[in-house]
């Protein structure tokens, strides 16, 4: 089999996940279709370690790991003082920054 | 693409059996079972090869992906994005990522995703009523943007230089293992390696500061 399916496969994730964000109003939603983006290029590293015979690419997959951690651990904080203040998880109702 | 039609006639079956006996879900998994085992017996001697397992495990991925973006309760989601990275993590397997595999399985479907079980928990979220989702302009553009953005990619696949195909014993035994992944991280990209240490700080201050009440 070819390397392009496990391409079109995290191309098709990454659509998925991209569209969840835009289309989703719950902001923990709205982090886990970030999670599945990040997963999606990670998928697209690795493919292209295997095709290029190269450890590189999986190095890099493991750095957007580390991050999707900070982002995870980050974002949940503000996920929880957003509820603490307005008893919301509506991406809508935090408004104030908005223009 | 038999196996895919299959996969999908498997889940339509289950989804019909729900619709017409409702509250019934011993009933459903007999059906589904019964789809599934018929589908095993017609392609029986596709088991043994990676296409199987791979086409299997690619549906997998996508279908839970979608339960992830359309299902209304956000636990839901949380389970069905775990079971997506652990179809991703085999996916890893078959491309001989092993270490990165567990790191996956670990990391990933362990640490991260107890955060957000342990969050949506805490908060005690229930289901929407309805799909809140963005409306008008946002939810078309979204969409049309979405579909436009996977067509340039496949666009994209279809044109690009060499088209290889997967050959397990191309690569050097010790291709994708903890020693030799560990070897880069300490040689070649040790300064990467500092800096995501800081990151991790960093992002440990800034929830500690975040979950405190008040700042002085």
């Amino acid at each position: 089999m070819r390397i392009d399916f496990f391409l079109v496969m995290a191309a098709l994730l990454f659509t998925i996940g991209c569209v969840g964000v835009l289309v989703r109003r719950n902001i923990i939603v709205m982090l886990m279709c970030i999670e599945l983006m990040l997963n999606a290029v990670n998928l697209t590293f690795i493919a292209f370690s295997h095709e290029l015979q190269s450890m590189t690419g999986q190095v890099f997959a493991l750095f957007v790991i580390t991050v999707a951690a900070c982002e995870a651990a980050v974002g949940l904080a503000i996920v929880l003082a957003l509820y603490r203040r307005r008893r919301t998880t509506d991406a809508d109702d935090a408004s104030l920054l908005r223009w | 693409m038999h196996l895919l039609t299959g996969l999908v006639i498997v889940v339509m079956a289950a989804a019909l059996v729900r619709a017409v006996a409702p509250g019934k879900p011993i009933l459903t998994a007999i059906a589904g079972g019964i789809a599934a085992a018929a589908l095993l017996v017609a392609f029986h001697q596709d088991l043994a090869g990676t296409d199987f397992w791979a086409g299997t495990i690619g549906f997998l991925a996508i279908l839970s992906a979608l339960i992830v973006v359309i299902h209304p309760n956000p636990m839901v989601s949380v389970l069905s994005l775990i079971l997506n990275l652990i179809c991703l993590a085999l996916f890893y397997l078959l491309l001989q990522a092993q270490t990165l595999a567990i790191l996956q399985v670990i990391v990933y479907a362990g640490a991260i995703m107890v955060l957000f079980v342990f969050v949506i928990m805490l908060l005690n979220l229930r289901a929407e009523e309805g799909l809140r989702i963005g409306r008008g302009v946002q939810r078309w553009g979204a969409i049309l943007g979405g579909a436009g953005f996977a067509a340039l990619l496949l666009w994209a696949l279809r044109h690009r230089q060499g088209h290889a195909w997967m050959e397990p014993g191309r690569h050097a035994a010790e291709f994708g293992t903890a020693g030799s992944l560990g070897g880069l991280l300490f040689g070649q990209y040790v300064f990467a390696t500092e800096a995501a240490s800081v990151l991790l700080i960093a992002a440990m201050v800034g929830a500690v500061l975040l979950a405190k009440r008040r700042l002085d």
